[in-house]
């Protein structure tokens, strides 16, 4: 794990040709995670990093048949980027938001509130297996898995980042 | 009564109820991969064996045309996924159509059929369509279809498939029960084992190609967006299977071919879910499949036998 004051580089750069963001295989050994925006510990997390911490999975239906993702809770990631979760989360915290990005460059928002364990039961994670394997190349190699929610376009595939943006005001 | 009259009893009990066993139906047995979905089947027609061995047979039977030349079969070539491999239909009078013959592989698992009407959701109603319809003829038989089935009733082998089919009916010989079983062997007719679903079912990493799955990155990425119309597990829209809370909504997409006849119009005879609705902002909405030999973005591996 590398944390830094300044911005993560992130290793691997969306090509775009007009309309057509073209995708090549990104080697999960490679892959990093750049955790920023409006928290005190910008971090770039490697596969080993998110191997490392506290795992989580779930279980969600995907085309009639139960599906297990693995990886880690997104509040565990965001309280060790120094997100005020937990017991921080109060006042104006409550309207935070963070937006995750993916490699092609599709973009979803989470409420900070909805990602802290404390807050909620939602158990999103940032998951890097599926039934017990790697995720599909299409997939990964790190995605959010939303459990609950009722449509899957939130569970954000090939997640290349995580910005925490705080209102002020 | 006497100990022989109860032998006696019994035994015609036992006879009686044997023949019920006999006649009735044997349910139709899924050969699905595990997690494999399992299609959502009409409570008013349950899959029986002999209903789709009558299906089967109905399926690739010219008689089921007019002037005896088509069947089923002849737009919904096994060898080609279950379409004709054309840009357009040709019905059994020689009229092209105005769109290609869907492919019937995991038609089962479609929450809506045809390529543009959103009420054609049943597959023993779908059936109608090609055997009576006229705007285009595909089959081309008169209505009510007392030529088919007064011509069914001359032959042995259907003399004995339909009353196996439906045991419980005086006369079995409707169109009806015609449709039951064309539908009942369409529900047959699933692929569940191409390299895609070894893959992404059976996990086998080496089941398609270092292209196959960046071409897979590619159909899944926000820049292509193929998916956003080839959704779903069959890559055509909404599906509908066993368990599942509520059927897909039937999805119909406008992919921008306004100018096929002049500027920002459509072919008169191809609006697409207009030509149903009439509402003009279904002009130019159609199901995401295509046309040719393969039937929608899914590879297939069929698994429906032909009886000859």
């Amino acid at each position: 794990m590398t944390i830094g004051r300044g911005l993560a580089i992130v290793a691997f750069a969306t090509v775009a040709l007009g309309q057509h963001a073209t995708v090549a295989a990104q080697p999960a050994a490679a892959a990093v995670i750049a955790v920023g925006g409006d928290v005190s510990h910008v971090m770039s997390l490697t596969a080993a990093d998110i191997k490392a911490m506290p795992r989580t999975t779930v279980t969600v239906s995907e085309e009639g048949r139960e599906t297990k993702y693995e990886g880690v809770l997104v509040g565990e990631i965001l309280k060790r980027a120094g997100a005020p979760v937990g017991r921080d989360m109060t006042g104006q915290a409550v309207a935070s938001y963070v937006l995750a990005k993916a490699k092609d460059g599709y973009q979803v928002v989470f409420s900070l509130p909805e990602l802290d364990p404390a807050f909620t039961a939602n158990d999103i994670i940032v998951a890097d297996t599926i039934d017990g394997k790697p995720l599909f190349d299409y997939q990964g190699p790190f995605r959010i898995v939303a459990p609950h929610d009722k449509r899957g376009a939130r569970s954000i595939r090939m997640l290349q980042s995580l910005d925490l943006v705080r209102l002020r005001k | 009564m006497k100990p022989l009259t109860h032998l006696v009893v019994l035994a015609a009990a036992c006879a009686c109820a044997a023949n019920v066993l006999a006649q009735a139906p044997a349910p139709y047995v899924w050969t699905l991969p595990a997690k494999f979905p399992r299609p959502r089947v009409p409570t008013d027609n349950p899959m029986t064996a002999e209903k789709v061995a009558l299906g089967r047979y109905l399926f690739y039977d010219t008689r089921l045309s007019r002037n005896g030349t088509q069947a089923c079969a002849t737009c919904h070539e096994q060898a080609r996924a279950f379409t004709d491999g054309k840009a357009r239909a040709v019905g059994s009078t020689g009229a092209t159509h105005p769109r290609g013959a869907m492919s019937l592989v995991n038609v089962a698992y479609a929450s809506s059929l045809t390529w543009a009407n959103p009420s054609q959701s049943r597959l023993e109603a779908q059936a109608l369509v090609p055997t009576f319809g006229d705007h285009p003829i595909e089959l081309g038989l008169e209505q009510p279809g007392t030529a088919l089935l007064a011509a069914l009733r001359q032959i042995d082998m259907y003399r004995r498939l339909l009353p196996a089919a439906f045991p419980g009916d005086a006369d079995p010989f409707t169109i009806a029960n015609v449709t039951r079983g064309l539908a009942a062997f369409e529900r047959t007719i699933v692929s569940a084992r191409s390299p895609y679903d070894r893959y992404h079912y059976d996990r086998d990493d080496a089941a398609v190609s270092a292209d196959a799955k960046r071409g897979e990155q590619m159909f899944f990425s926000q820049g292509l967006s193929c998916f956003r119309c080839h959704n779903g597990f069959n890559f055509s829209g909404a599906t509908d299977f066993e368990g599942r809370r509520e059927g897909g909504t039937p999805e119909y997409h406008n992919t921008g071919l306004y100018n096929l006849a002049g500027a920002l119009s459509y072919p008169a005879e191809n609006t697409g879910v207009f030509e149903i609705t009439h509402r003009p902002d279904d002009v130019g909405r159609l199901k995401a499949r295509r046309s040719g030999t393969s039937p929608s973005r899914r590879p297939t591996c069929t698994t429906a036998a032909s009886p000859r």
